[in-house]
């Protein structure tokens, strides 16, 4: 386990920057908590076996004495580095990503299992989104109760997708929570 | 130049060394083994007492001893002399045919290893590039959208008043024709009526019963 080097940073933050908005910052450095004025404690990303971990830097510390051939995993996986040093955002990110989100598409209770299930959203199953909303860009999906799904990377503009007919695309997929039952066996696999 | 000078003049060595080497059996050493063999000869001619016999037998004895030491000598030189390593500049091999390219060389006394970013600032600083970066990639994509958008518009709006022309057009030429057509007719008529009051009225025929 060590930290990122200035190249894997950029990597990562340009990954998750295609998600979240400028309160991106919050993840490095979090605001104090309401009613006490000493900030929360800091989190920081860390790597062990290609895989990245966003750690709670007193927990972080504590790792150091455990071998890096016995250490699983430790924190919150955000993702993997790719042998060709480009990053892959894994569901179990979502968590990390989804308060910050820059923007949204909430789907109907109909849409829901279809995503879940690994379809891309159709437009029929949006039941609204962020306004002006550029197309290839990533997106959180949403329940209409404001529970996330998963997060995917958008098909078309909001003002294109308007004039699609009901079956189109809309948002491609790129994860859903649906993978924790799917992918269990090799989700947490090294 | 250099290196080839260099080359020549260690080959030349060696040549130079195995050449004399070769003459030394012949000239050198013979003069070293008179001189030698006067040395040993002396000793030893004091026995024989003849000048030639002395020559002869100094030089058969002489012979192997004087190639040895020579042949021992001078590869040990040739030796020190290819000890001499030289550097890649003075070689002036080209730079890109060299183990490690160019670009490769790290400068020396740099640290080896992994710089790694944990300090809040140094992310800090990352995070807001990165940040500027999409910012600037999404407002562009925006910008070409709401383009886009506008051409689509102006195209729209466009064909739409083509087409309210053309069915303008159609209607003016529905017009017309019906304009005609009833003129038509009126003159139809109007021949009939005209024909049929010339015409004398034929008597109906009657027929009753009763």
């Amino acid at each position: 386990m060590r930290p990122l080097t200035e190249t894997e940073t950029q990597t990562l933050f340009s990954k998750l920057a295609n998600y979240t908005g400028p309160s991106l910052t919050h993840l490095i450095a979090p605001p104090a908590a309401a009613g006490s004025t000493t900030p929360a404690e800091r989190h920081v990303f860390r790597i062990q076996n290609s895989r990245v971990y966003y750690v709670r830097e007193s927990l972080a510390n504590l790792a150091t004495s455990v071998a890096r051939p016995n250490l699983l995993s430790l924190g919150t996986c955000i993702g993997k580095f790719t042998k060709t040093g480009k990053f892959r955002l894994h569901i179990t990110a979502l968590d990390v990503i989804a308060p910050h989100a820059r923007y949204k598409v909430w789907v109907k209770a109909n849409g829901e299992m279809p995503f879940l299930y690994g379809g891309n959203v159709v437009k029929a199953h949006v039941g609204r989104w962020s306004e002006d909303c550029p197309e290839h860009q990533g997106v959180v999906v949403l329940s209409m109760n404001d529970t996330p799904l998963g997060f995917g990377v958008t098909a078309r503009s909001t003002a294109e997708a308007r004039r699609l007919d009901p079956t189109a695309v809309t948002v491609f997929r790129q994860a859903d929570v649906g993978e924790y039952l799917r992918e269990e066996d090799t989700l947490f696999t090294t | 130049m250099a290196p080839r000078g260099g080359g020549s003049s260690r080959g030349g060595s060696s040549r130079g060394g195995s050449s004399r080497g070769g003459k030394s059996g012949s000239s050198r050493g013979g003069s070293s083994g008179s001189s030698r063999g006067g040395s040993s000869g002396s000793s030893r001619g004091g026995s024989s007492g003849s000048s030639s016999s002395r020559v002869s037998k100094s030089k058969k004895p002489g012979k192997p001893s004087t190639a040895t030491p020579f042949k021992t000598k001078r590869p040990t030189l040739v030796q020190k002399k290819k000890k001499r390593v030289y550097t890649e500049e003075e070689l002036g091999i080209p730079k890109l045919n060299m183990i490690t390219p160019a670009g490769v060389v790290q400068p020396k006394g740099q640290k080896k290893g992994k710089v790694f970013v944990d300090d809040q600032e140094s992310m800090m600083t990352i995070l807001a590039m990165v940040n500027a970066e999409k910012e600037g990639q999404i407002e562009s994509k925006m910008m070409k959208a709401r383009q886009m958008e506008a051409i689509r518009e102006a195209r729209h709006n466009e064909a739409e008043a083509r087409q309210a022309e053309r069915k303008n057009k159609l209607e003016d030429v529905k017009d017309s024709l019906r304009k005609k057509n009833k003129k038509k007719l009126n003159a139809e008529i109007s021949t009939i009526a005209k024909e049929e009051s010339a015409k004398p009225a034929k008597p109906k025929k009657r027929v009753s019963f009763g």
